[in-house]
């Protein structure tokens, strides 16, 4: 399950959202990189008829920003990608076909194994029944030595045992021999026992041919928040966009299916004007849903750095909470 | 009722209305709202010790408010979550604390604001903080032994907790006072933290 997939990890870059196919890359930036993105996907014609959205994943800019920050993804424009897999298609199909077969045989295969187990374990418990009744009838019969007048009860009830005893060593050996010729029939299996196999997903990811890096399209434009979307990101913070709670992100301090968010996050510019109202507004926002109305922003502008990189270690943060007086 | 009110309204200006004016005199503007919010701790939120602190020297940037207040609150305004759940688990009650000295930043609405403002604060905020740790630890102490020992404990944690900011690091009360509507004297208080504060369990 816990399967790195192979970096920098392609975001597909469509129509100006950044984008993610690969289940296995969704888990594993979920997993090893704080970001969760938000699902999108859903039924094309009845959008508003499920409950949960599945793939694709959508990353805000500066959740892409991050990634290719720390070389862990790069973003491909799709639409030229896709004009060099058009002549792979045909060939693509064939390997599916091939895939979908041999997974069908793995699911046969694993299928038998576990009748084989299942055999040899009732086998097991076949052995030790009959050698416990070996076992009683010993000690019956030495009981009926010492107890004349439970003699005839005593006797009756080994026979017992022993008729029913033989019947199932007789089963059992037919059940050994028919195993072992089954054993012998599954290492080898014909193709025409493969199972039929519905996979979860209608069609494998297209593989991402290993291009250099100048084809890659370069890194994400951000907005002004992002030196403090880095810096919370980079103190381990989950951070999703914040529409919900009239905020920039809502940050978690853990994965937000384990904890409650900690923050309402609002970024400003080191001397950008603000209405002291805005603070009133987010600190009663804030504890009103049990969270810290936290304010901040980097010292530089952005003219005055080289890179956002730099901009990101100046940044000030202040949490701000009604004082409830 | 209505009679006297009009009455009243009719014949002076208000206590507060006269302090302020006395003090607005003085020439610099922010004065009167330092003033009024000095005032409303004093007379409403029954605060003690309170003091202004002028920090238009101390601070860098020079559009920072001059002024700061300072006072110890009759209860303790703010208490982080983790030194909550200490105080719980070692049965500490926070009135058997001695009282701590709160910085307050006395604003007025509609004043301009930024993050530059709020940091300089902060950073005069660290150099008075330094003069005035001293006078709060020559307050004497309870006479109970084992709850004595308790608290020595505690504020030897509290003494470590600043260090690593566990229990949260510098802190003040960001003061808002009312202007428009006629300046009906309403005065809102927040708790403002340097950096990643986890909020309290309201």
């Amino acid at each position: 399950m816990e399967s790195t997939p192979t970096l920098p990890i392609p975001i597909s870059y469509v129509s100006g959202r950044y984008l993610l196919f690969s289940i296995d890359a969704v888990t594993y930036l979920r997993r090893e990189h704080n970001i969760c993105g938000v699902l999108i996907g859903t039924l094309p014609q009845i959008p508003q008829q499920n409950v949960f959205l599945g793939l694709p994943l959508e990353l805000m800019p500066e959740e892409a920003r991050v990634l290719v920050d720390k070389d862990v993804a790069c973003i491909v424009d799709e639409a030229r990608a896709h004009d060099g897999m058009r002549s792979r298609l045909e060939e693509d199909r064939r390997q599916y076909l091939r895939d979908l077969e041999s997974q069908g045989q793995l699911a046969t295969r694993m299928l038998a194994d576990r009748k084989d187990q299942q055999r040899e374990q009732s086998l097991k418990e076949i052995d030790e029944k009959k050698a416990k009744g070996l076992a009683a009838k010993a000690a019956k019969a030495a009981n009926a030595a010492k107890a004349a007048a439970d003699a005839q009860n005593a006797a009756s009830s080994t026979s017992a045992a022993t008729e029913k005893g033989e019947p199932k060593s007789v089963f059992a050996g037919e059940d050994e021999s028919s195993s072992l010729s089954r054993t012998t029939g599954t290492s080898t299996p014909a193709p025409h026992q493969a199972m039929g196999v519905t996979p979860t997903t209608s069609y494998p990811l297209l593989p991402h041919p290993v291009s250099s890096s100048a084809q890659y399209l370069p890194k994400p434009e951000v907005p002004l928040s992002y030196p403090l979307f880095a810096h919370l990101h980079s103190r381990g913070y989950f951070l999703s966009p914040g529409l919900r709670f009239g905020c920039q992100y809502v940050a978690y301090p853990g994965d937000p299916l384990r904890f409650h968010s900690h923050f309402v996050v609002v970024s400003a510019e080191w001397d950008q004007e603000m209405d002291l109202m805005d603070i009133v507004n987010g600190g009663r926002l804030g504890t009103g849903v049990k969270k810290g109305f936290l304010l901040g922003g980097p010292q530089k502008r952005r003219d005055e750095v080289e890179s956002e990189a730099d901009r990101i270690e100046t940044v000030r943060t202040f949490s701000i909470e009604w004082a409830g007086m | 009722m209505t009679s006297q009110q009009t009455q009243i309204t009719s014949l002076e200006p208000s206590a507060l209305t006269r302090l302020i004016d006395s003090a607005s005199a003085s020439g610099n503007p922010l004065a009167a709202t330092t003033i009024q919010i000095l005032h409303n701790l004093q007379h409403q939120h029954l605060w003690t010790s309170l003091e202004i602190h002028d920090i238009s020297e101390t601070s860098i940037a020079s559009d920072a408010p001059p002024t700061l207040i300072s006072g110890i609150p009759p209860h303790r305004v703010y208490t982080h979550p983790d030194e909550q759940l200490y105080m719980l688990e070692k049965g500490i009650a926070e009135d058997d604390l001695r009282p701590e000295r709160l910085f307050v930043i006395p604003t007025a609405q509609g004043q301009s604001w930024s993050l530059r403002r709020m940091a300089a604060a902060f950073d005069s905020l660290a150099v008075l903080e330094v003069s005035q740790s001293e006078e709060a630890l020559s307050i004497g102490e309870s006479v109970d032994p084992e709850k004595a020992k308790k608290l020595d404990e505690y504020y030897e944690r509290k003494a470590k907790a600043r260090e690593t900011k566990e229990w949260g690091s510098r802190r003040a009360l960001l003061a808002m006072t009312n202007r428009g509507m006629g300046g009906e004297g309403t005065v809102v208080y927040y708790v403002v933290q340097e950096g990643e504060v986890k909020p309290r369990q309201n």
